[in-house]
């Protein structure tokens, strides 16, 4: 007589304390005090659950959620844009650390518009720069003269 | 005034009844809004997110309802004070 060992069924029901860790660890950064942020869970019609990451107040908007879905996560933002899917939660995680709106990247961006605005300045007083250079060079040896 | 999160709850609630009223299932109405997954209607009804303008229409249509109508209804949750600058006062 042979037995069928039918695979036991895993990744259904609630978030297991091993997944909740995981996502918890890749968004310590995000979630951290003082960020504002804070998660909360949930489950679709079908039984399947969600995780979202909500924006601080006074919005309190989803800007990730990692869903599981027939033993698949997947990584969307708030608007729906499907960002990552994959069997495996850790490597989810990974994208969902990189997809969060960070503020090292709003000092990145920061910082590259206030070189192009000094950029943009410099190439505007370059020329009255070099023009007083200019006059100073040529009364320079005459102011010297005088004196 | 209920909050940001309150009113995008009431707006899933809102939206859930309407795919009930059209008898279709979430994974329905994502299949015709042309989503992978439908875990996104799901994200939008349990009020963690907005209906995207740019699919607000066909969302619309899919549930059966007025384009305008549908978005002149959701504005009143998700920007309730514009709602009241644009079309006054009403009842929900």
């Amino acid at each position: 007589m042979s037995v069928v060992a039918f695979e036991r069924k895993q990744n259904t029901g609630e978030w297991s304390e091993r997944e909740l860790t995981t996502i918890l660890a890749a968004l310590s950064v995000a979630t951290a005090p003082g960020t504002g942020r804070e998660w909360e869970t949930g489950v679709t019609e079908m039984g399947d659950v969600q995780f979202y990451l909500l924006s601080p107040l006074p919005d309190q908007a989803c800007e990730l959620c990692v869903s599981r879905v027939g033993g698949r996560y997947v990584l969307e933002d708030g608007m729906g844009r499907l960002l990552f899917e994959h069997r495996s939660l850790d490597l989810v995680a990974l994208h969902a650390k990189a997809a969060v709106p960070s503020t090292s990247w709003l000092m990145v961006r920061a910082i590259t518009l206030w070189c192009a605005v000094r950029s943009a300045l410099h190439e505007k007083a370059e020329p009255w720069l070099v023009e007083g250079e200019e006059l100073f060079v040529q009364f320079v040896p005459q102011l010297a003269a005088f004196a | 005034m209920p909050d940001a999160k309150q009113l995008r709850k009431l707006a899933g609630d809102w939206l859930k009844q309407r795919r009930a009223d059209a008898e279709l299932s979430q994974a329905d109405l994502a299949a015709r809004l042309g989503l992978k997954y439908y875990t996104f209607i799901s994200q939008v009804e349990n009020g963690f997110s907005r209906v995207p303008t740019e699919i607000m229409g066909a969302w619309a249509k899919e549930l059966g309802i007025e384009q305008a109508a549908f978005a002149k209804h959701l504005l009143m949750y998700y920007e309730p004070e514009l709602h009241r600058l644009l079309f006054g006062a009403e009842r929900k």
